[in-house]
């Protein structure tokens, strides 16, 4: 021990937290720029598969980041940081899809049929795919909540089975039995849509 | 990864909710906008820090603080004990006992005016109007047939004590 820490060990113990403090942070920062870094497009694609609007997608990410600063003290503690980080932004897009409900989706299936990819189509063939695509999303919208979720969690190639249960909190077999009973009913509400026409 | 054979479709379900769900892959793959990472961070940074209540220096964490010596602990323990003892006498010292009287005053009795009156009779309870005996009870003890006397237990016959020094005990008789 120096002179100055004999003389003053309650000061210097202080600075030295200071500075331990100042390093834990550095390095909490850094843990969550990596985080942004590798998960937030992601996050993105999860959030607009439910919203479909770029700027709300984009909100509800920061919003779960954000969450993610203030929990960061049990950063260390989660076990799949990738699965938990979908379970969070997961939750913040059905709470904002429940409250904005009064907007009205045909503005949202039109704008995401202009965004989704039609190269090498014609001007009739992408006019034909808007429609199949905006079809689809309303056959989507009218599906149960649970047979919905999985349905469009389950259209992500990264996401496995148990992973979709892990965000759903829901175990693998229901997620499996769920997506079958989603599939049918989709079938069904296509055919229905189909025999309107 | 999601293999294809996880989530792949059983033989007798619809295809035409396989092309549904290739609309639902289409918006799962869309890039997200650009500079979405830096804008994220910098909102991130914006974002007001946690609140951080001024601490004490914990000993847990520290080599030896003042938290450590033992003059100041026992000081402070003893501060602690001396508030509790002083809250504990300030209330002690506060509350009086009821002292019960010594003598009860009985409230006179006064008769109803214009009604009946009971004539001074005073009501004694009734309670003593049974049998009556003349002589006291002498309490004798029962004796059975041998005219040994009863008792609770009979006690076992225990051999005499052994006197000191293997003397006999003496007996006299009367003649």
């Amino acid at each position: 021990m120096s002179a100055s820490q004999t003389v003053f060990p309650g000061w210097m113990e202080i600075v030295d937290i200071a500075v331990h403090e100042e390093t834990r942070q550095h390095a909490e920062e850094e843990a969550l720029a990596a985080l942004v870094d590798q998960y937030a497009t992601m996050l993105y694609r999860v959030a607009y598969s439910v919203l479909r609007n770029p700027s709300d997608a984009e909100d509800a990410v920061q919003e779960a980041f954000l969450r993610v600063l203030r929990h960061r003290d049990t950063l260390g503690e989660i076990r799949d940081q990738r699965v938990w980080l979908i379970r969070i932004v997961w939750n913040i897009v059905l709470d904002r899809k429940r409250r904005a409900k009064s907007r009205p989706e045909t503005d949202d299936v039109s704008e995401l049929a202009r965004v989704l990819p039609a190269k090498g189509l014609s001007a009739e063939q992408i006019a034909s795919a808007a429609q199949h695509h905006a079809q689809v999303l309303s056959c989507v919208d009218q599906l149960p909540a649970r047979e919905r979720e999985v349905l469009m969690l389950s259209a992500f190639e990264e996401l496995s089975s148990v992973e979709i249960a892990s965000v759903l909190g829901v175990t693998e077999s229901s997620v499996r039995s769920r997506l079958f009973r989603a599939r049918n009913l989709m079938g069904e509400l296509l055919n229905h849509s189909r025999s309107l026409r | 990864m999601n293999s294809p054979k996880q989530n792949a479709y059983a033989p007798n379900q619809p295809r035409d909710a396989a092309s549904a769900e290739e609309t639902l892959r289409l918006i799962a793959r869309l890039p997200a906008t650009e500079g979405l990472e830096e804008r994220l961070k910098a909102g991130l940074k914006a974002a007001p820090k946690k609140g951080r209540v001024l601490a004490w220096a914990d000993p847990s964490k520290s080599g030896g603080g003042w938290m450590r010596s033992t003059a100041v602990r026992a000081a402070a323990a003893a501060a602690i004990v001396c508030v509790v003892a002083g809250g504990g006498w300030s209330v002690y010292s506060r509350v009086q006992p009821a002292q019960m009287p010594k003598v009860i005053a009985m409230p006179q009795r006064v008769a109803a005016p214009g009604g009946f009156s009971s004539a001074g009779a005073m009501r004694t309870p009734q309670t003593l109007n049974g049998s009556v005996l003349a002589h006291p009870v002498i309490a004798m003890p029962k004796q059975d047939g041998d005219g040994k006397k009863l008792t609770a237990k009979t006690k076992k016959s225990r051999p005499a004590k052994p006197s000191p020094a293997g003397l006999r005990p003496m007996v006299t008789t009367a003649h």
